[in-house]
């Protein structure tokens, strides 16, 4: 596990520059919110996700996470359908706080196009744009 | 230039900081949610030097107040607080603030940050026909807020005088630490609490409030007290039911629809907005101020729209997430006719009708929170 000031990059997942992260499960792309996402956010206290079935576009919002004071989009970082969605962050939303690359995982997709990954970070790249962002800031 | 408080070091290195108000204030130290509820089970302290603050000092103080003010500032014995509004001719709310009176002929007007100059500017043009001086305190005061079913006894320990005595919305001077503060027995949490004014202690020179501060966490260490942000501030006062300035009430915003009719004494002579106000009370408002509780999951915010059945019946001003509830409350204004305690309503949450049901403020179960419970 990379850490960058404290924000944990795994390695082996893809990152989206809206604080998302894909990781490849054979044909299908998990995705959730990065540990940098959750920790800016804190005390997530809602979240909005779509049901199975639906359509997803890479770049655009899909659904909404809230924290006491605040509401943020989720953004898609894959096109496709929703195969599963975690039904558990519903009633756990502090479950992304918790544990934001495994049990707080939001959709399972069907990619519509794979190569869409590459317009995705690699955890490598994605260590970089933490570290630069983070300088910013 | 933005300014900074008293305990800017001791926020910086402590608190996430954002602008407010023109000053750099703490949002939340931990978090919201253990800040909020410290302040409910136990005590928070909260600096709110960036609050305004006046002394009006004069033969003619309480005469003139009475004009500017829609409260009944007679009823106001020395050394007590009293919650009021200042109106326009409109009878629209140029600001809600506490008027506290030291003396028979000096007060102390504490309102909204936001609202710093145009306050001050309001009352020393109103004050020319009348013999009193206005005077802007704000920077030579620091103000904190101790707040919480523990707060008096977290101050005793440091307090020269037995706090016992200071019932709510009373006043008194006190040593603090051995340091000179007056203390109101009010606040913005719906809690017990106090307001503590660190006197004749400039931003320039920060000792005497850092002292306290520093004396009233230890103090209240026994009892869990942790430095809040102004987001816990926020939440504990939406839970209260209390309007924010800008929000849930404005100069297009009446008292009489604000649900703050308790602060306009129309039997008083002549005062600003009263004619306005009389008419309206005659008349009836046509859109009223409300709680709404949520139903289901989902989170009402500012401009969210009301519904019943299918129809539009108005928006809401202030909502949150509610860390002692843990659900969805709001503040809105809905049409007068619609504003019944227990019927049920739609809040549109971006595309989602979610329901919710019209409620009494505060929003908690007052014999179990608040200044009022029945056990501590």
């Amino acid at each position: 596990m990379v850490k960058v000031n404290g924000y944990d990059v795994p390695e082996g997942l893809y990152y989206s520059k809206d604080y998302e992260w894909a990781k490849v499960e054979g044909d299908k792309v998990r995705v959730g919110i990065t540990d940098y996402a959750q920790k800016q956010l804190r005390e997530i206290v809602y979240v909005e996700i779509p049901s199975a079935g639906t359509s997803v576009k890479q770049n655009e919002p899909y659904g909404t996470v809230e924290s006491v004071k605040s509401v943020s989009d989720l953004v898609a970082p894959i096109s496709g359908t929703v195969e599963q969605v975690n039904e558990e962050v519903s009633s756990k939303p502090e479950l992304l706080n918790q544990d934001p690359y495994n049990k707080g995982w939001l959709l399972l997709i069907k990619p519509s196009n794979m190569d869409e990954l590459k317009n995705l970070m690699n955890a490598q790249q994605s260590v970089e744009w933490h570290k630069s962002m983070l300088k910013e800031c | 230039m933005i300014k900074k408080t008293h305990l800017y070091e001791f926020h910086r290195k402590n608190a996430k900081m954002e602008p407010f108000a023109g000053f750099e204030m703490p949002m939340w130290y931990k978090n919201i949610t253990p800040e909020h509820m410290a302040v409910r089970n136990g005590a928070g302290i909260f600096d709110i030097t960036h609050m305004g603050r006046a002394l009006i000092i004069g033969k003619d103080a309480e005469k003139f107040l009475n004009y500017v003010t829609t409260n009944d500032v007679a009823k106001l014995t020395p050394l007590s607080a009293q919650y009021s509004t200042f109106c326009n001719e409109n009878g629209g709310i140029k600001d809600d603030f506490v008027l506290s009176r030291l003396e028979q002929e000096k007060f102390l007007a504490v309102y909204n940050a936001a609202n710093r100059d145009k306050d001050y500017d309001w009352l020393v043009k109103n004050a020319a026909n009348f013999n009193v001086q206005v005077e802007d305190v704000s920077d030579n005061i620091a103000m904190f807020a101790v707040q919480g079913p523990k707060a008096e006894k977290t101050l005793q320990k440091i307090s020269t005088e037995n706090l016992s005595m200071i019932q709510r919305f009373k006043c008194g001077w006190t040593k603090l630490a051995d340091i000179k503060t007056f203390l109101s027995r009010t606040g913005y949490t719906g809690e017990d609490g106090f307001e503590v004014f660190v006197w004749d202690t400039p931003l320039e020179k920060p000792g005497n409030a850092v002292t306290v501060w520093n004396n009233v966490l230890k103090a209240g260490e026994e009892f869990g007290i942790p430095p809040c942000g102004l987001g816990a501030r926020d939440t504990l006062r939406l839970e209260a039911g209390m309007c924010l300035y800008g929000n849930d009430i404005d100069e297009t915003t009446t008292p009489l629809e604000a649900g703050l009719g308790f602060v306009v004494k129309l039997e008083k002579e002549a005062f600003i907005g009263k004619d306005a106000l009389q008419k309206q009370k005659t008349e009836g408002v046509k859109r009223k101020r409300v709680g709404i509780r949520m139903s289901e999951a989902g989170i009402p915010r500012q401009h969210h729209e009301v519904f019943k059945g299918g129809q539009k019946i108005g928006t809401v001003t202030s909502g949150t997430y509610s860390p002692l509830l843990k659900i969805g409350i709001a503040m809105a204004y809905v049409a007068a006719e619609h504003a019944t305690v227990g019927d049920k309503v739609e809040v549109r949450i971006r595309e989602k009708m979610t329901e919710g049901e019209i409620v009494k403020f505060p929003f908690y179960d007052p014999t179990k929170c608040g200044y009022a419970r029945k056990t501590v």
